[in-house]
């Protein structure tokens, strides 16, 4: 699949990792629909330069945690455009807290927008790629599978996503719906400014052994391959995009 | 019901206080409000008023007060337009 005219919505697009998604996208020729939920500046601001690709945008306000906005969304992509190519579940959040503080609504606000929103998304946008099939891409993180102080429900919610990405994948399979997920380690975006204490992008520099942090278009370029028919047999997979980080920290410790 | 009563509901309705002890004095640390509580509240608010509050405003509210005049400035402005 060139992704020259296709449509994908991406949650979450108007900051970071999902606007870099977007522009990426863009740039190959994909019309883009921007989903954004607090920042709305941002959104307009992305909107503005996914259009200056020559490309067709639609911005949607929505919280992917709420059932409701989900189908309000989805509603209005069915109304506007009658299909869609491709989902990038990106949008997230999350409670950064020890084992101890976490409470009932701390779990449930994390659990709903970064694991709960892949599958009411996803099962929309199956509807949405009927005839077509599709491609659905998720963002985790290596808190899924490693432990990060503070990060226990966020870390549990990316690991439901990426257990989630693999029963899609063999369910949507017949569908021709390819779904994977990348998992970045620390990427250097406003997010990470605002959950993590200073002095982690020097961490994270020192224990990648690529040598720099992850960045936004990293994630991006991977996120795109995988939109492209040249991943059309990788299923239910989550790709690491770390720069060596999570298999050098052994070969690190003994530095 | 006034914007400062709606306000003041869907605050107690999230922090689970008794909607008395919160006046415009309060801070949000005195109404049990942590940042998810407020990061809620604010959601609430937005869709029933139909505004959006960036956070960048947001971050300015030093207490329950600041939260509703804001809150009131922005619907007086929508009903003007």
């Amino acid at each position: 699949m060139s992704l020259q005219g296709k449509l994908a919505l991406v949650t979450g697009s108007g900051r970071g990792i999902g606007r870099a998604i977007a522009l990426k996208l863009a740039s190959q020729g994909t019309n883009i629909i921007i989903n954004y939920f607090r920042h709305r500046e941002s959104a307009e601001q992305t909107a503005k330069d996914v259009e200056s690709l020559g490309v067709k945008t639609e911005v949607i306000r929505a919280n992917v945690g709420d059932p409701e906005k989900i189908d309000d969304m989805f509603d209005m992509v069915g109304n506007k455009f009658g299909c869609l190519d491709i989902l990038i579940n990106n949008a997230a959040s999350g409670v950064g807290r020890p084992v101890a503080d976490i409470d009932v609504k701390a779990w449930e606000w994390t659990m709903d927008i970064n694991a709960r929103a892949l599958l009411l998304c996803a099962q929309r946008a199956a509807k949405l790629m009927e005839g077509r099939g599709g491609k659905i891409v998720s963002i985790s993180s290596l808190g899924s599978r490693f432990v990060l102080p503070n990060y226990t429900v966020v870390g549990v919610s990316k690991a439901a996503l990426e257990a989630l990405t693999r029963y899609l994948a063999i369910e949507l399979a017949p569908q021709n719906i390819c779904v994977n997920t990348v998992a970045a380690s620390a990427v250097e975006t406003e997010a990470l400014k605002f959950y993590f204490k200073e002095g982690l992008v020097e961490d994270s520099r020192q224990l990648t052994p690529a040598g720099r942090m992850v960045v936004p278009e990293d994630v991006a370029n991977v996120v795109a391959f995988l939109c492209s028919e040249d991943a059309f047999m990788i299923r239910g997979q989550t790709v690491i995009i770390d720069g060596g980080t999570s298999v050098g920290l052994f070969a690190l410790a003994g530095k | 019901m006034t914007v400062e009563d709606q306000v003041r509901d869907i605050v107690a309705k999230i922090t689970r206080v008794d909607k008395s002890i919160i006046t415009r004095q309060s801070t949000f640390k005195e109404i049990k409000a942590d940042s998810l509580d407020v990061v809620q509240a604010l959601v609430a608010v937005e869709e029933t008023f139909g505004i959006e509050i960036p956070d960048e405003e947001a971050q300015k509210f030093q207490n329950f007060g600041d939260f509703v005049s804001y809150v009131e400035s922005r619907v007086t402005q929508e009903e003007k337009v």
